[in-house]
């Protein structure tokens, strides 16, 4: 089964308070209240959702090594669409249904526009790719994200319990325990249980 | 008359006999004083001698002293030092280090070598570099970094004589030179490669000027 058999669902919601959508060591992502949001669906069962609002991602993309540490923390204000595949139990309790004047208030005159702009984002988030629904995402078992950057391009975030990748316009971080690759325009840095090597451009 | 002329002749040699053990004893008098006051001399001349090896050698001494030891090796260690902290971190980062099991290896490029005169020196910024090291607790924060990665309430513990928000202010500025990183989810403070390259230099100069401070 592909994913470019995704359909958006019908309801456009909102956030009824602050909601983390994912958090570990490293990292989080969090969006505030009244963050508009549509779910993605796959076999008549919500996957993800595509949001906009207020909130924000943080990510230490930094590695410790001998030498010091390197690379530098990522912090996004999140105030464009973007999406999100996984868990989204938790996320529904949180979701009710959006007036619209919260549309409004987001630049959208109704359910069809934000809804035709987040088809976009999922057209380019799944275009040419061919991801196995069953082989390589589980909804219970990790997270993926995907944000528009300055160049309209997307910013994607994959983690699964305390692995993750996160690869930008400017970086690559892998990270996995003790284990982490970071790969940044000057240099690129594997660490793996105290070892390091760092490759200067 | 011939018997007086004998008895003249007589006490003569006599007289002469007495004169030659007298003059023999003076001589040997005058002998002895002679070769002490030559032994004095030589000894005076040897004291001489000493002294002005002395002095000269003292002089020599001063002389390479001002113009070796303590003039040339400080103002370059000094120049080093006010040039260096930017490039020194910059030429660390021009490196490739691998360490491994068996220790350190640098890698190094295969670029001809830049001598570090011919590197332009942006003295802004070695101007923050360096005002960031200038505070004793800035380098107290970075030698308690320099084991690892500490919150702030840590660091505080180390520094209880000053309060959170000059600390505060301390790490933003060391923040801002570059010399320390701040996790924005656990909010850790860690040192960056620059800034254990700047803790190090801090701590061989110091050493250094107070060595020689000593001497």
């Amino acid at each position: 089964m592909m994913w470019q058999n995704y359909q958006l669902g019908n309801t456009v919601s909102k956030t009824s308070e602050v909601v983390t959508l994912w958090q570990m060591e490293k990292g989080i992502v969090e969006i505030n209240k009244n963050t508009l949001a549509v779910p993605i669906e796959l076999d008549d069962k919500e996957r993800g959702y595509v949001f906009h609002g207020d909130g924000k991602f943080l990510l230490d993309s930094i590695v410790e090594t001998e030498e010091g540490a390197i690379g530098q923390p990522v912090e996004k204000e999140l105030s464009e669409l973007f999406l999100m595949l996984g868990d989204t139990e938790e996320i529904q309790k949180h979701l009710t249904e959006a007036s619209e004047e919260d549309l409004a208030k987001m630049g959208y005159q109704n359910q069809q526009e934000f809804a035709d702009r987040a088809k976009d984002l999922c057209g380019q988030f799944f275009k040419k790719k061919e991801v196995h629904n069953h082989q390589c995402f589980d909804e219970h078992r990790g997270f993926i994200f995907a944000f528009q950057n300055q160049t309209s391009k997307l910013d994607i975030l994959i983690a699964k319990g305390s692995k993750l990748v996160y690869k930008a316009m400017d970086i690559v971080f892998v990270s996995n325990e003790n284990k982490v690759v970071l790969k940044s325009p000057s240099e690129v840095v594997c660490t793996s249980n105290g070892k390091s090597v760092i490759i200067k451009k | 008359m011939a018997m007086f002329i004998y008895v003249d002749l007589y006490l003569i040699f006599i007289e002469l006999k007495r004169i030659s053990v007298k003059l023999r004893s003076v001589r040997i008098k005058l002998s002895e004083e002679l070769s002490e006051e030559m032994k004095k001399l030589k000894e005076e001349i040897a004291n001489l001698k000493e002294q002005f090896r002395n002095v000269m050698g003292g002089e020599r001494e001063r002389r390479r002293g001002i113009y070796i030891d303590v003039g040339d090796r400080v103002h370059d260690y000094v120049e080093d030092m006010m040039e260096g902290v930017a490039e020194g971190i910059h030429g660390e980062l021009e490196k490739s280090i691998f360490i491994g099991p068996r220790g350190v290896r640098i890698l190094r490029r295969k670029e001809p070598h830049i001598r570090r005169d011919e590197v332009e020196l942006s003295f802004p910024k070695a101007a923050e570099v360096m005002s960031a090291l200038g505070h004793e607790h800035r380098l107290r924060i970075l030698d308690e970094l320099m084991s690892g990665g500490k919150y702030i309430n840590e660091l505080q513990e180390k520094l209880s004589e000053i309060t959170t928000s000059t600390l505060s202010s301390h790490l933003k500025v060391l923040e801002e030179a570059g010399l320390v990183v701040q996790e924005k989810v656990r909010g850790r403070y860690l040192i960056t490669m620059p800034g254990r390259t700047a803790y190090k230099m801090a701590r061989r100069v110091t050493r250094f000027v107070e060595r020689r401070n000593q001497e």
